[in-house]
């Protein structure tokens, strides 16, 4: 496989960077004595008449009545570790009862498939159903009756299980083990909501007076331990030896060419990548490849159909996978996958998860994802077990992605990132606690969590939003809690997207509302299943989208300015040259305009006005400041340009520090903030309440902006691209040079007053 | 900053006025007494009607003494006849419509005949710490019977108090071992195409001749609630309590009304609905003959084409079904005469042509405009058609072919 791309000399003098992982030999166990015969029999009936040591290793742990978290890469059999302990206990006991939580609906599905064809194997006693939103009504009767297995995910638990838990009453009161696959996946925001979610649902086992053991698997991550107990609310084993044997793989970090040299800027990554995809797939490879956001899925779709078309393929050889869509499409797409009628994938990071498509050998990343751990789930979707496998990552024009491809010595021996969150979060919290009490009164002394609930419960009473009555708080209101708060998003409700083509009236997909100024404003070209469509009308107070099927060569990209306030400081420090400090802050996003960008040649073509209201968010922030009196050594423009320069670099550079998604922080720059009345670069969550990223970023100031300094240092471009402080055009000719300035004072290396750079020099 | 400086400024405030304590007697405002149970006291209200008490356009007494043969038969889920005797009217105040364990029912009111009237218990929780008290009374009250009768009660009532039981864990019934007669539905049988909405308050107007004034609206009863909380002002329960108990007594008077209309023949209807809902019912026991005369006398009676093309519809299914095929053929042409583009008229009509009467030409005819009014409305049916076409042309060409 790799040797068809190493004839290729063109694309061979892009790559900067190989690995081999050598093939590896499994470690075996022998199955333990206490799995029963009928599972044994099947188990060689599937060719398994040995265990990987740390199956063996999470069966001994459980039948301890330990909690557990499995921690072994892709495709090394973690699901035996759960499925084993759980059917051996349904085998032995009719009313015992399992619930496993899946990050995805697709997840679930696959899962159902495996546990129902086990089942049929063992006598057909054991029922397995998932309950999702796509459960029907009559369905969901016999499930809570007689589903020995319910598998769902943390969203269905938290707004359509818990608040009728005593409809699940044969589920609560039989639960012997709690699955959670994927814990890796509830990180920031999310993963501080699930972990709430988990402390309501051990509130109502031990109203039903169960006691569940939880059995966990996880990516590879450096902290699963910690994490698992802080998202658990108890002690784990970790189980992370793992005995799996792989395939070879071979990873290629490959950077586009530099196309304009003075500008520093790359060949988009999106070309690149659809160029390997395409080589890849011409030779029959079935190939996966990930695309950074929905809109890079419909172009690279797009663009790899065409290719193929004129080839002579039919279009159904590239499929879309995405988020957006309806669950009966991705039902098919995943169906059509694994039968090999569809040869290549393109993904955003939903198939990241443990999907088992089986067949894919190559995978092609758009970009680094973000996290190593991400990076590691991405390459090890192409190769389940033996067969070797090749991954390629295609670096785009950021730096943090030049930071990468430039040392991959960080990627390869750092080790990955720590899941971090912060389920105490006041925000996140109180929505919980709200959900809390409508589900069971609280008691007066009632711990949620190790917190103590008193003062918020006592805050909510003064609300009016509870009553507090004879030692108990009790829900005193007519909202179903719930209903208001998203474990995976601030904003809970979804527009609709309706294509009225011909008189139609049929909803083609969803976009939440935070995102909907950005992709479905009037005007905007929304892409699905690589149609194009026309946003002819936006109801923004219905949550309606009214589109029309058309066929443009532009694609439409609109742009998020922010606005900040400071509300309120929680620590603050003078350092010799710089202040650093943290806070609460009020951010104001509201969406201007949208530019239309050409198809291929990516060129600017026309704009249009959005006029939709604002956003608002309460959240926390990092932020440092400049001295007046220092930064009056640069005139205004280049002032400018260096807190430009610096934002953009710091922004990139914050989350590889954080080791948290790019998405989840923001960047803002003032010139003069009315805060500090300083030159300010503000980092803030793009979260309300902020999960403790601020904080962090405080504390790791000085190596946030050491960090930043190497990276201009280090790049080789004259004088700014994307890949530092961002483009000449945007930053201005002199703009590494000036963010230099900037970082290198607020460092104390060399001060402002005398470090000042002269005007610009003469072109 | 302190914890709930923070909650002040990351949540949003609500600006209610502080509380204010009345602390007033219920007594006198409400009528009733407090209750003592092993489980606390809770409040109870008890309200009695003789049965000379005229409830909209009838008396109870007329009520009490019916027989309620039909409905048991009606009703899913309850098959013995119906003895009012041992019978409650059940209906629920709620702290709102959501559902879920942190619904509370904060009022059960419940209606019984004695010998000498129509009693009304409403049970009241007058706080939280009150809802087992008013459990086990209901409970107490729910086992001494052998049914109940709700409104809404199969989604709503029932489910709910079902939640509360279990939450209760006391180890209660409920309402679980009882019949139940929800009239919803069975109203909807009767009045959902002459009304435009089949609400107690709809039906109370249109059907029972109840006028009630200065009723307070559903949606308002969980605020008021929990205003009474906060202030424990005895005066805000009042109109809860007087809609509760109106309620339960219209849902006697519709228990009766209900049951009289099953009980009418054909010449006794005076009502184009009501006889075609009739009809519905003694289709559904195979009493084709009843069902056309009770269809007959919708006809009589029916203003709107709508339902008059319902009515010759439904007749020409039972005619089919009695083997009297050129009666159905009539009422078919006739249905089509007035809506071209009714297809299953003419899937009836053709086949009644090419198969029984073997008229080739009529068949093709109907078939061929069929064809034209399924193309018009993209019908997933046009194969079907399709292949009829073709098949009785060729039986036509055959034919032909045989002179």
């Amino acid at each position: 496989m790799l040797q068809k791309l190493e004839n290729n000399p063109r694309f061979m003098a892009n790559v900067t960077f190989r690995h081999t992982i050598e093939a590896q030999e499994g470690v075996f166990e022998p199955i333990p004595e206490f799995i029963p015969q009928a599972m044994r029999d099947l188990l060689k009936d599937k060719g398994i008449e040995q265990l990987y040591s740390h199956q063996a290793a999470a069966l001994q742990a459980v039948q301890a009545g330990e909690d557990i978290v499995v921690v072994t890469p892709t495709a090394s059999g973690k699901t035996l570790c759960y499925n084993l302990p759980v059917l051996k206990t349904l085998l032995e006991d009719e009313e015992a009862r399992a619930l496993y939580l899946f990050p995805t609906k697709a997840l679930a599905q696959d899962q159902v498939a495996e546990l129902m064809a086990w089942s049929d194997s063992l006598g057909g006693k054991i029922k397995t159903y998932t309950y999702d939103g796509d459960t029907p009504g009559d369905a969901r009767i016999a499930i809570r009756a007689a589903g020995s297995i319910v598998v769902t995910n943390p969203d269905m638990l938290h707004s359509g299980i818990l608040p009728h838990h005593t409809k699940w009453m044969r589920l609560f009161e039989n639960l012997k083990y709690v699955v959670i696959d994927e814990l890796h996946i509830y990180r920031g925001v999310f993963g501080s909501h699930v972990a709430n979610v988990l402390r309501r649902l051990e509130r109502i086992c031990c109203f039903y007076g169960a006691k569940p053991r939880f059995i966990c698997t996880s990516a590879t991550i450096a902290n699963p331990k910690e994490h698992g107990e802080a998202l658990l609310g108890r002690p784990v084993t970790v189980i992370d030896q793992n005995g799996a044997p792989r395939g070879r793989k071979d990873i290629l970090f490959y950077n586009p060419p530099v196309v304009n040299k003075p500008l520093g800027i790359r060949r988009s990554s999106l070309l690149e990548a659809e160029a390997v995809a395409r080589e890849l797939i011409s030779h029959k490879i079935p190939t996966i490849v990930f695309a950074r956001s929905r809109l890079d899925t419909e172009v690279l779709v797009t663009y790899l159909r065409k290719a193929f078309h004129r080839l002579g393929e039919p279009p159904e050889t590239i499929r879309a996978y995405r988020g957006g869509y309806l669950p009966k499409q991705r039902r098919q797409i995943e169906l059509d996958l694994r039968e090999g009628r569809v040869l290549g994938v393109v993904s955003t990071n939903a198939l990241e998860l443990g999907i088992d498509i089986g067949t894919l050998q190559a995978a092609v990343l758009t970009g680094y994802p973000g996290t190593i751990a991400s990076t590691w789930q991405q390459l090890g979707r192409a190769g389940r077990s033996r067969d070797s496998s090749l991954a390629v990552v295609v670096a785009n024009s950021s730096p943090l992605n030049q930071f990468i491809i430039q040392n991959p010595s960080y990627f390869m021996d750092r080790g990955v990132e720590y899941a971090r969150i912060n389920p105490n979060n006041l925000f996140i919290l109180v929505s919980h606690l709200k959900c809390a009490a409508f589900e069971l009164p609280f008691r007066e002394g009632e711990k949620f969590g190790e917190i103590d609930p008193q003062e918020i419960l006592d805050y909510l009473a003064a609300e009016m939003i509870l009553r507090k009555v004879e030692g108990r708080w009790y829900w005193m209101s007519e909202n179903y809690p719930a209903a208001h708060i998203s474990l995976r998003s601030a904003s809970t409700e979804n527009f609709a997207i309706i294509d009225t083509t011909e008189g139609k009236t049929q909803v083609i997909g969803e976009v939440d509302r935070f995102s909907a100024p950005m992709l479905i404003h009037e005007g905007a070209i929304y892409i699905h299943e690589s149609k194009q469509y026309h946003i002819d009308h936006l109801d923004w107070e219905g949550q309606k989208a009214y589109a029309r099927e058309v066929n443009t060569d532009y694609y439409t990209d609109a742009n998020l300015d922010v606005e900040l306030k400071v509300l309120d400081v929680f620590a603050s420090e003078e350092l010799p040259q710089v202040r650093r400090s943290w806070g609460e802050v009020m951010v104001t996003a509201k969406t201007h305009m949208y530019k239309k960008i050409k198809f291929y040649t990516h060129e600017n073509i026309g704009w249009g006005q959005i006029s939709l209201p604002e956003q608002e968010m309460h959240t926390t922030a990092y932020w440092f400041s400049v001295p007046q009196e220092a930064a009056s050594a640069l005139d205004q423009g280049a002032l400018q340009s260096a807190l430009l320069g610096a934002s953009h670099l710091l922004g990139n550079i914050a989350s590889l520090e954080l080791m948290c998604e790019p998405s989840d922080l923001g960047v803002a720059a003032q010139i003069k903030s009315p805060f500090t009345g300083c030159p300010t670069v503000f980092i803030y969550e793009k979260y309300p309440g902020g999960v403790g990223f601020s904080e962090q970023l405080f504390e790791a100031h000085g190596r946030l902006l050491w960090r930043a300094l190497s990276i201009i240092r280090n790049c080789p471009c004259p004088s700014g691209c994307p890949s530092c402080v961002g483009p000449a055009e945007e930053t201005g000719i002199n703009g590494k040079e000036h963010t230099l300035w900037l970082l290198k004072g607020a460092l104390g290396h060399g001060s402002h007053q005398q470090a000042a750079p002269a005007a610009a020099p003469k072109e | 900053m302190d914890l709930t400086s923070k909650l002040r400024q990351l949540l949003p405030q609500r600006s209610s006025p502080p509380p204010v304590q009345h602390r007033a007697d219920l007594d006198p405002l409400l009528g009733g007494g407090e209750v003592d149970t092993p489980y606390g006291p809770c409040y109870l209200v008890t309200k009695e009607l003789p049965l000379s008490h005229r409830h909209g356009r009838w008396f109870l007494e007329t009520v009490f003494k019916a027989s309620y043969e039909n409905l048991g038969r009606l009703s899913s889920g309850a098959q013995q006849p119906l003895h009012l005797d041992r019978t409650l009217f059940l209906d629920t105040e709620t702290t709102g419509l959501a559902g879920g364990t942190g619904t509370y029912a904060f009022l059960v009111g419940l209606g019984f005949f004695t010998p000498t009237g129509f009693v009304v218990k409403q049970l009241l929780m007058r706080d939280y710490n009150e809802e087992l008290a008013l459990l086990y009374l209901l409970d107490q009250e729910l086992q001494q019977k052998e049914a109940v009768v709700s409104f809404n009660g199969k989604t709503f009532d029932l489910p709910l108090l079902q939640t509360r039981f279990a939450l209760a864990r006391l180890g209660l019934q409920g309402a679980s071992s009882l019949a139940h007669y929800d009239l919803l539905p069975l109203s909807r049988r009767f009045w959902r195409r002459k009304l435009d909405s089949c609400s107690l308050g709809s039906l109370e107007e249109n059907i029972l001749g109840v006028q009630r004034s200065g009723d307070i609206p559903g949606y308002e009863i969980p605020q008021r609630y929990f205003d009474f909380l906060r202030t424990k002002d005895g005066r805000l329960l009042q109109d809860i309590l007087e809609h509760n108990f109106i309620d339960i007594v219209s849902m006697a008077s519709l228990l009766y009304r209900l049951q009289a209309v099953t009980e009418l023949s054909p010449e006794e209807c005076d009502c184009p609905f009501e006889a075609e809902a009739l009809s519905r019912l003694a289709h559904d026991t195979d009493q084709y003959q009843l069902a056309l005369d009770y269809l007959s006398t919708a006809a009589a009676l029916a203003q709107e084409r709508e339902l008059q093309i319902r009515i010759l519809k439904q007749s020409a299914a039972l005619f089919k079904r009695l083997g009297e095929y050129e009666r159905a053929a009539v009422l078919w042409r006739k249905v089509l005469a007035w809506v071209e583009d009714d297809l299953h008229s003419a899937e009836e009509l053709a086949k009644y042509y090419e198969h029984r009467i073997k008229d080739l030409e009529s068949a093709e005819r109907i078939t061929k405009r069929a064809l034209a009014h399924a193309w018009l409305a993209k019908s997933p049916r046009i194969p079907d058609w399709e292949h009829r076409l073709a098949r009785i042309e060729g039986k036509i060409r055959r034919q032909a072919v045989d002179v």
